[in-house]
């Protein structure tokens, strides 16, 4: 198939980004195709040469764009606010919800010093990546998420926190966070 | 509130979603050897089933539709075409 390039001529000044180069809605949809596949090649050919330390690598990675982000937001030691921060740093591409089965009173569980609640993500930029290029879900890539996570509540709330894992799907994951009381 | 339906004439009763349901949605009907839904309440809409089932057999109704920016816009103007 014989693609046609469209050049975009005009004058660049430093201070000036032409609104031409901004693009329109399919030259975004090419990147972000190309972009998926280069995250879903490295992250495959991190697991080849690294093992399961791909997993820690890509997590600490993850970690600090966590913590990057929770600086932006208030400080609280409520939950559910913090959550709710959470879901502006994620944003749409990350939606996700306090989830619990019917039997369960409340979203939250206590357990000694720790603080335990289901999240079921629905809309993920890591899930779409990794369907896109072809990888199973649960590998290195989705520990950017649990990164990510982590390093937000433990920016936002100033406590430690881990974020497991319990089921992915091809329309929502769900994954336990547990926060743990008493500071870093 | 989620809706599950499972097309009986489509199940052929591998029971694959039982097993792959993390919250024991599905159950097996013994006397149909069919799936029959159980727990619709506890389904969060993670979509194993779907992708589990060799027979297609289930549809979930009234559920967030995750966003599939995968799918190239090309490919699916041309299935919406045909289909």
């Amino acid at each position: 198939m014989e693609m046609e390039i469209e050049e975009i001529r005009g004058t660049f000044k430093p201070e000036l980004i032409p609104k031409e180069t901004g693009g329109d809605i399919e030259d975004y949809e090419e990147a972000l195709h190309v972009l998926m596949k280069f995250v879903g090649s490295m992250s495959s050919a991190l697991e080849q040469v690294s093992g399961r330390g791909a997993n820690a690598i890509v997590y600490q990675a993850g970690k600090r764009m966590g913590h990057e982000a929770g600086k932006m937001m208030d400080k609280t030691d409520n939950l559910e606010i913090a959550l709710e921060e959470l879901g502006e740093i994620l944003g749409i591409e990350f939606y996700f919800e306090m989830w619990k089965p019917t039997g369960q009173e409340d979203y939250t569980i206590e357990k000694g010093d720790e603080t335990i609640v289901k999240l079921l993500f629905m809309d993920c930029v890591v899930r779409q990546t990794l369907r896109r290029t072809g990888l199973p879900q649960k590998g290195p890539l989705c520990y950017l998420l649990y990164g990510y996570m982590v390093g937000a509540v433990e920016e936002v709330m100033s406590i430690k926190g881990k974020l497991d894992i319990d089921h992915v799907g091809p329309n929502a994951c769900l994954k336990t966070l547990t926060i743990k009381w008493g500071g870093k | 509130m989620v809706e599950i339906t499972i097309d009986e004439d489509a199940c052929v009763g591998c029971g694959s979603c039982v097993e792959d349901c993390p919250n024991d949605v599905y159950e097996m009907n013994e006397d149909k050897g069919k799936t029959k839904v159980v727990k619709v309440e506890d389904c969060m809409a993670c979509l194993s089933c779907h992708e589990i089932c060799p027979a297609q057999a289930m549809e979930h109704q009234d559920i967030h539709v995750a966003k599939r920016l995968y799918i190239d816009r090309k490919v699916n103007d041309v299935l919406n075409r045909i289909i």
